[in-house]
């Protein structure tokens, strides 16, 4: 069974959406969009006052959003950063890392000690990094700046 | 896919540009009559980095087609810098 279908059918059994709801979200899955599952899942799970346990849809970016505070940055007028980067494109990027010869791995590994990072870059398995990227599609970073300081950083999947 | 199109638009205070669409497409001419080069230097890549030339032109070939959807907006002191590749 496939995994999207169990879990609407989890959320079935648990009583978070009614038996109208799950077919319409099976029909949506089998439609194969997986956005309107996403989008219906979403919509359901606010009407009945549950945000656990929606359907979950891969994250096709990663967005990066800054507002800098004027007397933060010194600079005139406001500062912002806008990126969005495909995850496909993280996916394929940390593939280059297999590239990196053997030797380099020591100078590396050294040089992220130093900085007080103790991280061993032969023991980064390719599917270690794939698991990582998995698991940033669930990362959300919200920073607002504080005692008047309208800094905001917003780090997110979409 | 591979890109086809970059947008570019860079704006200062001062004066601005039209947004830019730079068609990459036509960079696969430079490319073909380029590539005995282009193997060259991936075979020189592949042997320094003792890897599979085959697993570093997919690798090559695998950031290439993720690219489009890349999207860059920086704003500061009244410049904007605008990059996407479609």
């Amino acid at each position: 069974m496939n995994e999207n279908r169990r879990q609407i059918l989890e959320m079935l059994a648990a009583g978070k959406i009614t038996a109208d709801e799950a077919e319409r979200l099976i029909a949506a899955l089998e439609s194969g969009s997986g956005a309107n599952v996403g989008e219906h899942s979403a919509s359901m799970a606010g009407a009945n006052g549950s945000n656990a346990a929606t359907v979950k849809t891969r994250a096709k970016y990663l967005r990066v959003l800054v507002e800098a505070d004027e007397e933060m940055t010194g600079l005139r007028g406001p500062t912002s950063v806008n990126v969005r980067v495909p995850m496909q494109l993280l996916r394929a990027g940390v593939r280059l890392a297999s590239l990196i010869p053997a030797q380099a791995h020591e100078l590396f590994d050294e040089a992220l000690n130093k900085h007080g990072v103790p991280l061993t870059l032969s023991q980064i398995k390719p599917e270690n990094l794939e698991e990582l990227i998995d698991h940033l599609e669930d990362l959300t970073v919200d920073v607002n700046g504080s005692q008047g300081n309208a800094t905001k950083v917003r780090v997110f999947c979409e | 896919m591979t890109p086809n199109f970059a947008i570019i638009g860079i704006e200062t205070p001062h004066w601005r540009t039209p947004r830019l669409w730079l068609p990459l497409f036509l960079l696969w001419i430079p490319v073909i009559l380029l590539s005995p080069v282009i193997i060259l230097v991936l075979v020189a890549v592949a042997i320094a980095a003792r890897t599979n030339i085959w697993r570093l032109i997919a690798i090559i070939w695998g950031i290439l087609c993720s690219l489009p959807g890349t999207h860059v907006h920086v704003r500061a002191e009244g410049n904007q810098v605008l990059v996407r590749i479609l």
